[in-house]
């Protein structure tokens, strides 16, 4: 049985916005509702109208789907513990007198236009409705955050200045960040 | 029922209609309908989202299968999901008493 061009156009509304394996479960719904309202009598065209308002509007489906997504979770998530992440690094920074380590003006930033870049990210997946781009800004922010600390981590572990215990505390939380992103990206590339 | 009274329990009812073994999308709503008494009034696309919350909430699990040439995403209650209905369930009970005796102007029972 061909499905009808109401459906199929639905359908393809939201294969624009959301991955294959979540449309085709759509589908299936769709499809199943459709049949349902034919073996209640109504015509072919009328059934497909009924099936698809009881469905209910594409971006709200869609919308649903972007803020279950576990990259834009994660992202939420992130935003949520990196001001206690950065608090921790600025008192180690402002203590340890980082000012005068030997650093090259161009790394420094670096490093700052990469923080705000990545915080940009995952606040564009924290607040997106759009699955796609929740998903991808999500995945590159967390990415993104945890390289940047690990190059702290690695930069002061290297930059030969004694490590007191503030640096060894934000070194930690960036170790603990890490570690919490790591798991938090597991199921948002898995799908 | 209107959606924004159901959301907060959403969850509950979900898993409820998965208590009596394993369900698709299609299925889950069918059986809320039925259980509702077909009050249930909500956009029914919004229910797989929702599904796919409970799954990486650990408390249902998903899994794929071929129906009629189509791909089929059929679920489970976990045993994590079983416990949380348990707990809703019994949260939910305590909740409607107190409102009804509240609306009604009775002493409310004691939670068991």
């Amino acid at each position: 049985m061909s499905e009808p061009r109401l459906i199929s156009s639905y359908l393809a509304v939201l294969a624009a916005q959301l991955p294959a394996p979540i449309v085709e479960e759509l589908a299936d719904g769709l499809t199943e509702t459709h049949r349902s309202y034919l073996r209640q009598g109504l015509a072919p065209d009328r059934a497909a109208e009924s099936a698809v308002a009881e469905f209910g509007e594409p971006q709200a489906i869609v919308a649903e789907f972007a803020r279950v997504n576990p990259a834009r979770r994660a992202a939420r998530r992130l935003l949520g513990i990196g001001p206690v992440v950065g608090a921790c690094w600025t008192v180690a920074l402002i203590t340890d007198r980082a000012g005068s380590w030997p650093v090259p003006l161009a790394v420094r930033v670096l490093v700052g236009v990469a923080l705000i870049t990545f915080i940009a990210l995952l606040a564009a997946a924290a607040l997106s409705m759009r699955y796609r781009l929740a998903a991808r800004a999500g995945v590159a922010g967390c990415i993104g955050m945890a390289t940047l600390d690990a190059v702290l981590i690695t930069g002061v572990t290297f930059a030969s200045a004694p490590l007191t215990w503030v640096m060894l505390a934000a070194m930690a939380a960036s170790t603990a960040r890490i570690a919490f992103t790591a798991r938090s990206l597991v199921p948002a590339l898995a799908r | 029922m209107r959606a924004e009274e159901l959301k907060g329990h959403l969850d509950a009812v979900l898993l409820a209609a998965l208590e009596g073994g394993p369900r698709h999308g299609y299925a889950v709503i069918e059986s809320l309908r039925q259980s509702t008494g077909g009050r249930l009034d909500l956009p029914t696309g919004t229910i797989y989202p929702a599904l796919r919350r409970l799954e990486q909430a650990g408390l249902i699990t998903g899994s794929w299968s071929v129906v009629g040439g189509r791909r089929r995403r059929e679920y489970r209650l976990t045993a994590a999901g079983t416990r949380a209905l348990t707990g809703k369930r019994a949260d939910w009970l305590d909740f409607s008493a107190m409102v009804s005796s509240a609306l009604e102007g009775r002493p409310c029972p004691s939670p068991v």
